[in-house]
Formats: structure tokens, C-alpha cells, sequence
């Protein structure tokens, strides 16, 4: 496997604050690499650095078989980038077909492939017949889609997408998630930036979690859900400390966290019986209960593993 | 001029060798595509447009044919103000555009697509030639329009049309220094809001403090001081001359001045670009 990103130890501080702290990533060729974390976890710092826009304080990373440091140019060639807020403002009286030529003389595309490449483009991200219409007119999700389109446009060996779907309405998310299926199909890498848990699920082949600039665990979606356990019983009740004490022991259980004030997660291997056995527990000891209910693990559960946290509530909060 | 940029530029940000032979092809197609960013822009703020392509000719036209009659022709030196207001007139707007042709580069920062455009395989000259090309163009415009203006009004041109020519040289030269100077400032400041903070308070007095209006002769002496450290004097000196006069020595010394002034500033809005630029890759 050809490797079109390698970082070693991949850091970058600003002043005293450590954004990305030795990240180490591999990206194999056409597959869909996940980068998903909490805001701030440096996500977009990693990017950054990977499409040439920032100097690494120290490691190393290469995209493309090319040092970002040493020859970004040669990286810039070879890659397409979505930034994660669509700077359209600044194109609002061009014509999606107009922006979307200017970016492809700026990579370079000759005349006679232009039109072709552009027109490409449009189609893929279901622009074609707006193509002539002017920018400020478009909704956030069209914005989205002109600046995917803009990133596929040279057909770069390497896409790398950072929020994708942030702020969009759901239509649109599923739209860009169905464009996103069909560039893997086609063979394109891509990086994937993402707080979102359904996003990164959903399209990974494999991921990185990331927190605090490190990695936290790698691998593909379903492994690093089923090292979680295979049911996850979700518990609200006033006390979850007596939950959880009623419960610590009994074989069927194979791990207890606590994800807020009222809930507590119980891992267990088969949920059909655990079911019956905590409504039991809870009877025999008096527990009030608000809810039960029962999932499958999420990518939630995973980072809930590994940080001690939920990721979903630090979306929320921040 | 174009090839000096692209070279300090390109050592500077240690680009891969590559890029230092970088065909010129490329290059010309990303100043195009980037000209043709700007060209497209203004084209379509029709209001914008009109403004800044009559604005200066309109200024002319009625704030000279006013005042001129207030203004005593002793202090001037001649009797036609229009003709002496026609070089403070054309400094004016080269001074005004230079602001407003930085504004674009200032919000491309802001909004991020600067970034964007820092990702893609583009020589970083490209933009800062191809916005200055453009302006270049745009000023050409405007001081042919006001020239236009001038004759419509009476005012004849001493030294001829090839001194029409010189005087749009000169204009060129003098937009060179400006525009560079404020794409230095779009690149040096934090936000939009400073920029109009110190590009606003520099602009008038930088005018008033030359001698667009009023001969340095006719200043008090701290002005006079000031005055002539002011590139703006050089030039209108010499268009000045140019139309009420024709040609003397004067012209060729302001055209050395302001060439030096023009590589000064040019040297300062690549360092300032390279600087905000440099810092990332």
C-alpha cells in the first residue's frame, strides 16, 4: 500500500499552547480517513499544516511522498482542499462556472481540458443547471458543494475535507455524504475532518480520534466498536451510584461508565438478557429508573472508552 | 518589474526547485485567472464601477470650474486652474484607488480565502502582480477619462499628447508606490478595522500635504518640509509642468524620484506578503 499521508510526531505549539502534539497518521491510498474529534482537538491545525498553510514545530509529515516543509508545492499540486467555512463572500458576484474556471487556471488546467473539467465538477456535485447563476444567490448547501466541487476539480490525488456537513440543514448533509460515497468509488483519498459521529461512521474506512492534539486510538469504525462491547444499556435514574453498585458485579457486565449526572452506559455482551436482569436488580432494590433502553455502540461509546468523556456532550458545550 | 517579484518571492518562501523554473505559462495563467477575478468582480458592482471611473472626472469638472474663480491666480502661478487642478486631481484619484484596490486583498485574508488560494500550486506573485496589473488598468481608465474631461473643459496640454503619454507614466509610476503601500498595509494589519483606521488618516492629510491644490511655494514653511518628502508632490510637479508648461527638466528627475519611491514601496509590499505568507509554509 502506497501511503499518500505519513506523519512522525507531527507537532505544532503556539506560544505555550501545544494545538497538535506527535501526531502520527498513515492515509492509504483511496481510502477515506477520518479525523474525529471535539472542536479544538486540533483537527483543523493538522490540516493546516498538511496542506502547506502552516510550518510543523517539529516531525515530520508527508503527503503525496512529498515533505510539506521542504516542497510544498509539489504538495499543493497534488491535492484538493475544503476549507471548513466556505469563503464564498468574497466570490459573491461570480458565476459558480466562473469561479470555478479561475480556480482551475490556478491548477493549471489547460484551455482545451477546462470546460470539460468544470462542467465535470458541476454535474458530480448536482450544480449543472446553476452553473451560470451568480454565488451570493446560493444556500449554505450549494456554497458547500461549489467549494467541494472546486476542490475535486484538478482531480487531485488527495481531498482533504474539514467539516464538510458543519451548519448544514440534513437534506443537504446526506447529499454531500452521497458525493463523498461516490469519490470513493472513484478512487480519490480523502482526509476527513469531523465531529461528527454519524459522519465519521458512516463514511470511514478508518479513522483517528484524536483529543488534546493526540491520537487517542486508530482503526476502522466497526473494530474500535465492537473492542467496546457488544450492547450498551443506557440507564437514566436519580442515583446512578446505586446503579452502578448494584450491577458492578454480576458476570454479564463487562464495563460501567458514567456519562452524566443521571446516566450511566453498562457494557454488556448480550442485551436481551441483560435487560430483564437490571429490571430485577432495580425492583428488588428499590431503584427508581427513568429510562432504559439499549444500543449498539457508537463511535460516542469508543471515545467514551478511551478519554473518560463523551463526545457528543463537548459538541453541545462547545 | 513582474520577474523581480517572482524571483525574490519564490527564494524566500523556499519553494521546491520546481517552482523556480517555473514555466511562465503557468504563471501568466494564474495572473489571468486572478485579473480575471478582479476584472469580473468590479464589472459587476455597476455602482462601484460608475464611481470609480467618474468620481475624479466629475471632481474636475465641477469643484474646479468653482473654485477656480475663488483662487487668486498670483498664488498659482497661472490663470488656468483647471489645467494646474487637472495633476492634483489625477494624484487624488491615484491615491484614493490604491486604498480601494488594496480592500479586495484585505478581504480575501480576512474571510480565509486567502488560505485557500495559499493551498493551491500558485506562485504567491501571482496575486500581488495580477491586483496590481489590475489597478493599473483601472487607473489608466480613469486618468484617460479625466483627460477627456480636461479637453471638454478647455484645458489644453502643453507639452502635447506625448506629454498625455507622460503624464499617464507618471500616474502609473505614482499608483505603483501607492498600491503598494496599502497592499503592504492589508497585509500587515489584523483586522479590516485598522486598515481603514490608518489608511483613513493618512489618505487626506497625505494629499493636503502635498501640493495638489496649492503650490508648495504657497505653504507655510513646516508644509513645505513636509511637501517635499511627499512622492505625490514629485509627480503632480512634473504632470503639472507637463500641461501648463510642456517639457523641462523637471519631468525626467520626477520620473527618477518616483521610480525610486515605486521600487521602495514594491519592495516593502513583498516583504510585508512574504512575511504574512512566509510564516505558514
Amino acid at each position: 500500500m502506497v501511503g499518500v499521508i505519513e506523519t512522525e510526531a507531527l507537532t505544532r505549539t503556539f506560544r505555550d499552547h501545544v494545538a497538535v502534539d506527535g501526531l502520527d497518521l498513515a492515509v492509504e491510498e483511496g481510502e477515506i480517513f477520518g479525523l474525529l474529534g471535539p472542536n479544538g482537538a486540533g483537527k483543523t491545525t493538522t490540516i493546516r499544516m498538511l496542506t502547506t498553510l502552516l510550518a510543523p514545530t517539529s516531525g515530520r509529515a508527508r503527503v503525496c511522498g512529498f515533505d510539506v516543509s521542504a516542497q510544498p508545492q509539489k504538495v499543493r499540486r497534488r491535492i484538493g482542499y475544503v476549507m471548513q467555512s466556505v469563503p464564498w463572500q468574497v466570490n459573491s458576484l461570480l458565476s459558480a462556472r466562473e469561479v470555478l474556471e479561475i480556480e482551475s487556471s490556478l491548477h493549471h488546467v489547460g484551455r482545451a481540458a477546462q470546460k470539460e473539467m468544470v462542467d465535470e465538477a458541476l454535474e458530480l456535485v448536482g450544480l449543472g443547471q446553476h452553473a451560470d447563476r451568480l454565488i451570493k444567490g446560493f444556500s449554505g448547501g450549494m456554497h458547500k458543494r461549489l467549494d467541494i466541487a472546486s476542490g475535486l476539480l484538478h482531480r487531485p490525488r488527495l481531498l482533504v475535507l474539514d467539516e464538510p456537513t458543519l451548519g448544514l440543514d440534513v437534506q443537504s448533509r446526506h447529499r454531500i455524504w452521497d458525493y463523498i460515497n461516490q469519490l470513493r468509488a472513484e478512487g480519490v483519498t480523502i482526509l476527513l475532518a469531523t465531529n461528527y459521529l454519524d459522519e465519521a461512521d458512516r463514511l470511514c474506512n478508518r479513522l483517528t480520534i484524536v483529543d488534546h492534539g493526540r491520537t487517542v486510538v486508530t482503526g476502522a469504525p466497526g473494530d474500535l466498536k465492537r473492542a467496546v462491547g457488544a450492547d450498551v444499556v443506557q440507564v437514566a435514574t436519580p442515583t446512578p451510584d446505586v446503579v452502578r453498585a448494584a450491577v458492578e458485579r454480576e458476570p454479564w457486565v463487562s464495563r460501567i461508565a458514567q456519562t452524566d449526572a443521571e446516566e450511566v452506559h453498562v457494557y454488556v455482551d448480550d442485551a436481551s438478557a441483560a435487560l430483564p436482569a437490571m429490571m430485577r436488580l432495580s425492583i428488588e432494590r428499590g431503584i427508581s429508573l427513568h429510562r432504559i433502553t439499549y444500543t449498539q455502540p457508537t463511535l460516542d461509546d469508543v471515545f467514551l472508552l478511551h478519554t473518560g468523556r463523551e463526545l457528543r456532550e463537548m459538541e453541545a458545550a462547545g | 518589474m513582474a520577474d523581480q517579484v517572482l524571483q525574490r518571492e519564490s527564494v524566500a518562501t523556499s519553494d521546491d526547485v520546481s517552482a523556480r523554473a517555473r514555466p511562465r505559462a503557468e504563471w501568466m495563467q494564474e495572473v489571468l485567472g486572478l485579473f480575471r477575478r478582479w476584472y469580473l468582480q468590479l464589472i459587476r458592482d455597476r455602482l462601484n464601477l460608475v464611481f470609480s471611473l467618474t468620481q475624479p472626472a466629475i471632481w474636475l469638472a465641477f469643484f474646479g470650474s468653482a473654485v477656480g474663480r475663488a483662487i487668486d491666480p498670483d498664488v498659482i502661478g497661472t490663470s488656468d486652474y483647471l489645467g494646474f487642478m487637472l495633476a492634483g486631481v489625477v494624484a487624488f484619484t491615484v491615491v484614493t484607488n490604491a486604498m480601494s484596490g488594496a480592500m479586495p486583498l484585505l478581504w480575501d485574508k480576512e474571510v480565509g480565502y486567502l488560505d485557500k488560494l495559499l493551498a493551491m500550486p500558485i506562485a504567491r506573485s501571482s496575486l500581488i502582480v495580477s491586483r496590481f496589473l489590475f489597478q493599473f488598468a483601472l487607473g489608466t481608465a480613469q486618468v484617460v477619462l479625466v483627460f477627456f474631461v480636461a479637453l471638454a473643459v478647455g484645458v489644453e496640454i502643453a507639452a502635447g499628447p506625448l506629454g498625455a503619454i507622460s503624464v499617464l507614466a507618471l500616474a502609473g509610476l505614482l499608483s505603483m508606490c501607492f498600491t503598494a503601500l496599502f497592499m503592504a498595509l492589508a497585509y500587515r494589519v489584523p483586522t479590516h478595522g485598522t486598515f481603514f483606521a490608518i489608511a483613513g488618516f493618512l489618505t487626506l492629510p497625505l494629499v493636503f500635504l502635498s501640493n495638489a491644490f496649492v503650490p508648495v511655494d504657497a505653504m507655510p514653511g513646516w508644509m513645505q518640509v513636509i511637501a517635499r518628502l511627499n512622492p505625490l508632490t514629485y509627480a503632480i510637479e512634473a504632470m503639472r509642468t507637463l500641461v501648463l508648461e510642456g517639457w523641462t527638466a523637471e519631468v525626467p528627475r520626477a520620473l527618477g524620484v518616483l521610480a525610486v519611491f515605486a521600487i521602495a514601496s514594491l519592495g516593502i509590499a513583498t516583504l510585508e506578503f512574504v512575511r504574512h505568507t512566509g510564516e505558514r509554509t
